[in-house]
């Protein structure tokens, strides 16, 4: 089944990269939304219906510490599995991040078959929920 | 050695294994006089850092280069008008991957940073002038592409 996804990121480059990694590493893409930060990203989710999402933390207007606990709070944004695309290496944040809902981290730069691994791991835990 | 000093090795280190990766571009140090820098207007993407930490991560390449590791980012040809679009991006982001791997190369994995998002501005003559004066500005070719990256940490 293709998966609608959504990648936030302040920088088109990343955004572009995290797609293509997408197409190479052969995951099932539909639609493939996109959004600058996470203000954007929320009004996003709030229109179409998304799979998976992959997110930045350091964006200006909303970063995605602030997203994913926006997410948290809502009902039906809560189940949807979010990913850390970042250059971060704290595993300090990542332990912060982890306890507000997000799934996974990837840690740039990435390989297609780094993000493959990724998305089938959330994707696994989510169907076995 | 001198903790500058050592830190400028880390930081060479780390951009040679990031261009590499994100931009498949090959960097070795070189001497200032060798690169080849004339009559070439420069760009520079620089971010701050605050944590154990505190300082800048500048790098610096010329205007024309920008287009060919956005390329080479991308996966695409130089002459992509998508690629134009986006050419200085690139250079954020390099600059953005590289200092968080330096940050936990300097301080390991436990602290937490806070990083600026990465500006990107034209560097006039007296900027490059000044950046190639600079002890901590490490000289590149990548490929045949010169790139300064200065580390500067600061004591607060």
């Amino acid at each position: 089944m293709a998966l609608n996804i959504l990648v936030v990121d302040d920088s088109q480059i990343v955004r572009a990269v995290i797609l293509k990694s997408l197409d190479l590493a052969n995951v099932p893409v539909g639609q493939a939304y996109q959004a600058a930060n996470g203000r954007e990203a929320l009004e996003i989710l709030g229109r179409h219906w998304v799979d998976l999402v992959f997110a930045d933390i350091n964006m200006p207007v909303m970063g995605g510490a602030e997203m994913i606990e926006k997410m948290s709070q809502d009902g039906l944004l809560k189940s949807i599995p979010v990913v850390i695309v970042s250059t971060e290496g704290s595993v300090t944040r990542m332990e912060d991040l982890r306890a507000k809902g997000v799934r996974a981290y990837l840690r740039k730069p990435f390989k297609p078959e780094d993000i493959r691994e990724v998305v089938d791991q959330v994707i696994e835990v989510r169907h076995a929920n | 050695m001198r903790t500058e000093a050592k830190a400028a090795n880390v930081a060479a280190e780390v951009f040679c294994n990031v261009i590499e990766q994100t931009a498949f571009m090959f960097g070795e140090r070189t001497c200032k006089d060798d690169l080849p820098i004339a009559g070439r207007p420069f760009v520079q993407a620089q971010m701050s850092f605050h944590g154990p930490l505190q300082g800048t991560l500048a790098l610096a390449v010329p205007r024309d280069a920008c287009l060919q590791i956005a390329a080479n980012v991308l996966g695409m040809e130089a002459d992509d008008p998508f690629v134009a679009e986006r050419a200085t991006d690139s250079l954020k982001e390099i600059v953005n991957v590289t200092c968080g791997h330096i940050l936990t190369s300097l301080a390991g994995d436990k602290p937490v940073f806070d990083l600026s998002i990465p500006e990107v501005s034209d560097l006039d003559e007296a900027g490059l002038a000044e950046l190639l004066a600079d002890d901590r500005t490490v000289p590149f070719l990548a490929d045949d592409c010169p790139v300064l990256l200065r580390l500067a940490l600061r004591e607060d």
